[in-house]
Order: C-alpha cells, then sequence, then structure tokens
C-alpha cells in the first residue's frame, strides 16, 4: 500500500540513494535519484538545491548535466537518521 | 506505603525525562516531527509524575503545603502526555493510509457527567491502551524485539491506569495505589530500554569506547 512520507524521510532517501547508487565514484544523476526518490521533477530540483545549499550533498558538474555525491556531512546525517529512526522504531513509530 | 509509592512516582519523572532528552535530541540533530511529539509525551508525562510525587510528598511531610487542585492537574499533564503518544501513533496511521484512526476517536464520545479526575484516568487509559494496539501492529511489521518490549512496556502501563481508575472507587485500599505505581514504573523502566540502546548505539558509532 502506497504511503505518505514525511520531509525528512524524503531527505533521507535521496540521501541513502546518493550514497548507495554512487558505485563508480563520479556521483549519481538526477534520473536515477528521481527513480529511486519517487518524487516529481519539479520537486527534486528544489530538494538537490537545498541538499547541495545545506552541505548535504556536493554537486559535480559535468559538461551537461549535474551530478550529485553525497557529503561527509550528509553521510553523518544519515548515520545519525538510522540511530533516531531505530529509536522511533522501538516506540512503533516512523520518522 | 504511601511513601514508597511517592518515590516510585520520582523514577517515572526520571525515565520520563531521559526519554524526552534522546526524542529532544532527535529533533535537535534531523528536524523530526514525530520525535517532537514523542518529547512532548514524555515531557508531560515526566512532569505528570513529578506532580502526582510532590502532592503524595505533601500528604506525607507536614508543612508542605500542596492545593488540592494539584492532583488534578498531575492526571491533566499525565493524560496530555499519553495523547501525544497516542496521536502520534494516529498520525502514522494516516500517513500509512490504514483504518485505526477511530480506535482514538472512541473514548472522546464515551463519556456522560463523570467527574473529572475519572474523566482524565478514563482517557489515560484508552489513549495507552492504543498506544499498545498499535506498537503491537507495528512490531507485527518489523519483527523488532524492542518494539515488543515496549508494547509490553506500555501494557503494563495501560494496567496501572486500569487500576489507578479502580483506585478511585475504593478509596480506601492502599494496595491498589501501590500496584498501580508498580505496574506504572515496570512500564516506564520497560520504556527506558531503548534509551540504553540508543546509548550504547551511539558510543559504538562514536567510536569512542
Amino acid at each position: 500500500m502506497a504511503q505518505y512520507r514525511t520531509q525528512v524521510r524524503i531527505i533521507a532517501d535521496v540521501l541513502s540513494t546518493a550514497k548507495n547508487m554512487n558505485t563508480e565514484g563520479n556521483g549519481v544523476g538526477v534520473t536515477t535519484l528521481l527513480r529511486k526518490g519517487n518524487l516529481s521533477y519539479t520537486r527534486m530540483s528544489k530538494l538537490l538545491s537545498e541538499l547541495v545549499g545545506s552541505g548535504l550533498l556536493l554537486e559535480l558538474n559535468g559538461d551537461k548535466i549535474s551530478k550529485y555525491m553525497i557529503s561527509d556531512k550528509g553521510t553523518e546525517f544519515l548515520a545519525v537518521y538510522h540511530q533516531f529512526e531505530d529509536f522511533a522504531q522501538s516506540f512503533g513509530l516512523k520518522l | 506505603m504511601e511513601m514508597i509509592s511517592d518515590v516510585l512516582q520520582f523514577i517515572g519523572v526520571f525515565v520520563s525525562f531521559s526519554i524526552a532528552y534522546v526524542a529532544y535530541r532527535g529533533v535537535r540533530r534531523i528536524h523530526s516531527s514525530s520525535l517532537l511529539r514523542l518529547t512532548a509525551a514524555f515531557v508531560f508525562l515526566g512532569f505528570g509524575f513529578a506532580v502526582e510525587g510532590f502532592v503524595g510528598l505533601s500528604q506525607v511531610i507536614p508543612n508542605l503545603p500542596f492545593p488540592t487542585m494539584a492532583v488534578v492537574a498531575g492526571l491533566l499533564f499525565e493524560t496530555t502526555g499519553y495523547f501525544f503518544l497516542a496521536f502520534s501513533h494516529a498520525l502514522d496511521v494516516m500517513m500509512s493510509k490504514r483504518m485505526g484512526v477511530a480506535l482514538l476517536i472512541f473514548p472522546v464520545i464515551s463519556f456522560s457527567g463523570a467527574q473529572l479526575i475519572d474523566i482524565l484516568s478514563t482517557l489515560s487509559f484508552y489513549f495507552v491502551l492504543y498506544g499498545v494496539v498499535e506498537t503491537l501492529y507495528s512490531y507485527a511489521r518489523t519483527r523488532k524485539p524492542d518494539t515488543l518490549l515496549i508494547a509490553v512496556g506500555l501494557a503494563m502501563i495501560s494496567l496501572g491506569t486500569f487500576v489507578q481508575w479502580l483506585s478511585l472507587l475504593y478509596l480506601n485500599v492502599d494496595v491498589l495505589l501501590l500496584l498501580q505505581i508498580i505496574m506504572k514504573e515496570i512500564g516506564l523502566l520497560i520504556l527506558f530500554i531503548p534509551v540504553l540502546n540508543f546509548a550504547v548505539g551511539r558510543v559504538r558509532l562514536d567510536g569512542t569506547i
């Protein structure tokens, strides 16, 4: 069944994708983030610029398209997120 | 016996504020609204236990004045805490688009001219019971042992709340008063387990030990 996601969960999903799909080390394209993040292009573009602005994602500018890579701050955010997700899940709650 | 139950109330204060503190750290770090509601729930519960503890002490220690309304205030804090806990679950239910919110609405329409203390105790009981049902549902989904423990802890608290309600009916039975506090304390101590797990996990993550 489809579920609504909170903003913090969407951010964690995008960061996870940027981390896990970056197998070659040269970043992840918007198409991959859109497919895995299940967001509209407009919403994803806005979110990506927010995440880059807050230093959670790094924007790698290629010839034509931009690619995104998780930053150290983003990795730390994800670790903290998973810790508190565990804590909330113990109480039967979702983040 | 009164003194023991008052001391136990202050253990409840410690456990509640510890959970609230961890949840608040989560609010600060990742801006989660679920954790904000959890913080609110345990801050109110902590204040509830504190007020009830002080009210109890005022009956044991002479010259320690405490207004009668404080009893109601303590119960009000406690009920508000349980409400936030139940409300968090209700929001989760709504976000996952499944039925279950109706259970929360039921107690609001089931009163007829009862006294305020009775109403608050009954509401607390329903809210915690709702929390038990939703936590058990969550356990069925995640199979996380901690979640089952919390469900057991909440069940103990709801039983304690039920006994508290009974003790209002049978005012002369001291055993009921102590029994409800012990049940609630065992429940709260079980709720403390995620806090301990969180502390252990944090040490592992930081690599300080």
